[in-house]
């Protein structure tokens, strides 16, 4: 029979199931990585147990994928069912995740050259990006063919769209960049089938909110605070949680006076609609550009003899927060990093204890952690095993500078100029693993020569944790002890956080190192 | 910048016609009075509606050309080429131009010179008659084993659109080539292949299903020599339908507009 033919007849009524459906997101495969973090509550850890510390130094690499647009890609992988979904700025790519062989490819044109992107989100049958031109694109799963596109913010205004969206019960969350530019973030909810925006959250608050008055005068209205991670999710208390950035302009605070709210915090949002249900705010009047998008990790623990429901959080500004997630509640913080001059301590409320003299100065001025921050956007992990949080840090120093400047609107710098990396002591990359509830430290990892931050982590339920770093080195640790157990040289910078999943019962863990994207398996 | 390739490169953004220096204009009437001329005046030696004659070439094939902004066109076209074949044929300036318009036509995106025709029953022949619209999608909407066609006037010449909808290709180009799999676990799979190797096919199933095979898992593979594509929508169309589907693909040149609100 022909097959042309053959193939039409049976094309009429094919009606499925959708590939991922919400039920799938809140309790994935285990073979799946679906969301930015794994699973809602960005613990990053697998629960596939095949790569063991006693078999791990057998692992190859199974294939590389390259995606040669960009230079450094720092976005997260999302395999659903054997399909790995990578995005680079203005593409996705579908990959057979077994074999590294392309399926689809989506270009967005015309393209805009502008920041990088983080990655996708997955619901339906449909594969969620933002885009360097501020829009979330829609894209059938299946063939790469966009479904819808919606506006998030103006292009020409200077807003990009970096974030990886994060879907939960159809929504689709976005976030949007421009803080350094000094234009105000938000966050958006679209509807996840139409493209419709349900709501949109403003991160500064507007005229006659609360917070409002934590800027000095018209500030507010260059202050920044952008959106351009990802969140976490908790169903069971529908909310939202994202890490907000910094205020503008970055150094300069001398016209900003106040706590500049929701700016270096973590804001609960009320995921249906989009209202803020509490905020915690790590760094008041920041001048140092410490983002605090660093992820949430929602983790249900006991503290002080109680079951509570708990978020830890490594903040750039070098100090772990424990809080709880229903109310927003401090419990405990304390520096993961050794040199920390800014602050002696938190507050019993979790407020920082400032030390005077360390702000920006014309000539500079020295500060620990440096602007880098003591971890960054890269992401941790979390055992529950272990009850050990994962996290990549960066031990070092910075000189931080400010000047005054005027806002432009359009998209230009609104710095209030910046940092270097001290003369004294170069910068240094390790691992860690510090102790959910204490923030103790339990082991170190030093990447030997790795000083700039971008390479995350990702745990495994047989006791594994992989990390990245700059030189391009993949290591296995042992999760108990962070003794390394097996490596390999990718031969490019990694800025991004690996992950590890399963096709058809074999384990693999995959990572995106410079240009390429690189899985290994056990032979 | 040539204003032509200057054309091409805006196409796909754009669904007014495009920018010329035609003093008669580019509107349908006077790509079509231009058609008619050329079909009187240069067929001795082109081929009737552009394509290649016995003594001389298509004018819309995909080839680069020596004469491509419209002022070279219209001189070629009023005074010929000296030293070769080509002559004056003893045109009007305004004649010359109206065949300028028509050659151009030939070599633009079918958006820029979208044909006439009733774009609404062009719409209706996709999703009914024609049945198009079970492999092929329009922002969002439609099947999945065909291209998306959301921009496709923006992007195929109108001579290319018209020649997929009646001329059988003979290989299918990669991601649309038809497969039937046998795998060693006993399933049948039929479907276009997205992408293949010695070690492993992607394939897309009718059921609407990617299948991420590996040699080892297959049985058997049979490859398709032709496209699923039918290719005689001029007889399973009246010509007027056909037309009108013309028409109608022919302004399909960008994604719907944001959804935002």
């Amino acid at each position: 029979m022909n097959m042309a033919r053959l193939l039409i007849a049976l094309l009429a009524a094919t009606s499925l199931a959708a590939q991922v459906s919400y039920e799938d997101l809140v309790n994935p495969d285990p073979e799946d990585w679906l969301t930015y973090g794994r699973t809602y509550d960005s613990q990053r850890h697998s629960p596939l147990t095949q790569i063991t510390p006693e078999n791990v130094d057998q692992l190859e690499a199974a294939w590389i994928y390259p995606i040669t647009s960009t230079t450094r890609l720092q976005a997260v992988p999302i395999v659903v069912d054997g399909v790995m979904y990578v995005s680079a700025p203005n593409e996705v790519h579908a990959i057979d995740a077994r074999t590294g062989r392309n399926i689809w490819k989506w270009n967005r044109t015309p393209a805009v050259n502008r920041g990088p992107e983080r990655g996708v989100s997955v619901l339906g049958d449909l594969v969620y990006v933002s885009t360097p031109d501020a829009y979330l694109v829609a894209l059938d799963a299946r063939t790469g063919s966009q479904v819808w596109e919606a506006k998030i913010a103006e292009t020409k205004d200077g807003y990009y769209s970096p974030a990886a969206t994060f879907a939960i019960d159809g929504k689709v969350i976005a976030g949007n960049a421009a803080g350094d530019y000094g234009l105000n973030g938000w966050l958006d909810a679209f509807d996840a089938e139409t493209g419709e925006r349900l709501w949109r959250w403003y991160t500064i608050p507007q005229p006659g909110e609360p917070g409002h008055d934590t800027w000095e005068g018209d500030s507010w209205k260059t202050g920044g605070g952008g959106t351009w991670l990802t969140g976490s999710y908790d169903p069971e208390l529908n909310l939202l949680y994202w890490g907000i950035g910094n205020p503008a302009p970055d150094f300069y605070g001398d016209d900003r006076e106040g706590d500049n709210l929701y700016t270096e915090s973590v804001v609960a949002i009320d995921a249906d609609t989009g209202k803020l249900k509490w905020y915690f705010q790590f760094t008041p009047h920041d001048v140092h550009d410490w983002d605090s998008v660093e992820i949430p990790v929602l983790v249900d623990a006991e503290y002080e003899g109680k079951p509570r429901k708990l978020m830890a959080h490594a903040d750039r500004n070098g100090f772990y927060y424990v809080l709880d997630r229903e109310t927003g509640e401090f419990l405990h913080g304390t520096p993961f990093i050794d040199e920390l001059n800014w602050a002696t301590g938190l507050t019993e409320k979790g407020r920082p204890i400032r030390v005077p003299g360390v702000e920006p100065t014309p000539q500079g001025n020295f500060v620990c952690p440096s602007t880098s921050g003591a971890t960054n956007w890269m992401s941790p992990a979390y055992n529950p095993a272990t009850g050990l949080f994962y996290v990549a840090v960066k031990e070092g120093c910075g000189i931080s500078y400010k000047a005054k400047q005027e806002f432009r609107p359009g998209g230009f710098g609104f710095m209030g100029t910046g940092y270097v990396e001290s003369p004294e002591e170069p910068w240094q990359m390790f691992v860690r693993a510090l102790d959910l509830t204490t923030g103790e430290r339990k082991w170190e990892y030093k990447q030997i020569t790795s000083k700039q931050y971008g390479a995350g982590v990702v745990s495994t339920a047989s006791g594994l944790l992989f990390a990245g770093d700059d030189q391009g080195f993949m290591t296995a640790l042992h999760a108990e002890t962070g003794e390394p157990l097996w490596h390999f040289n990718t031969g490019m910078r990694i800025s991004a956080s690996p992950i590890s999943y399963g096709v058809k019962g074999k384990q693999y863990v995959a990572v995106a190192a410079g240009v390429n994207v690189v899985a290994w398996r056990l032979p | 910048m040539n204003r032509f390739l200057a054309a091409l490169l805006l196409a796909p953004f754009s669904l007014v016609a495009a920018d010329t220096n035609n003093p008669l204009g580019n509107s349908p009437e006077v790509v079509e009075s231009g058609r008619q001329l050329y079909n009187e005046t240069c067929t001795v030696c082109h081929g009737v509606d552009g394509e290649a004659g016995d003594r001389a070439p298509a004018m819309g094939a995909a080839r680069r050309y020596a004469h491509n902004t419209e002022e070279e066109i219209q001189q070629v076209v009023l005074r010929g080429i000296p030293g070769t074949q080509m002559p004056s044929m003893g045109l009007s300036e305004e004649q010359s131009w109206r065949i300028t318009a028509f050659i151009r036509s030939l070599r633009a995106v079918a958006a820029d010179f979208p044909p006439e025709g009733d774009v609404a029953r062009g719409e209706e022949v996709f999703w009914g008659k024609g049945e198009c619209g079970q492999c092929h999608r329009i922002n969002g909407r439609g099947g999945l084993l065909g291209q998306d066609l959301s921009a496709v006037g923006g992007s195929m010449r109108l001579s290319a659109l018209r020649s997929a909808l009646t001329e059988a290709k003979p290989h299918p180009p990669l991601g649309f080539r038809p497969a039937t799999v046998k795998t060693k676990d006993g399933k049948t799979i039929r479907g276009v292949l997205k992408n293949e190797h010695n070690f492993s096919i992607q394939l897309l199933g009718d059921d609407d299903r990617l299948h991420l095979l590996t040699s080892d898992e297959i049985a058997s593979l049979e490859r398709g020599d032709t496209s699923i594509m039918p290719t005689d929508y001029d007889e399973r169309l009246t010509e007027q339908e056909f037309r009108d589907l013309v028409a109608f693909l022919s302004r399909l040149s960008a994604s719907k507009p944001s959804k935002s609100r």
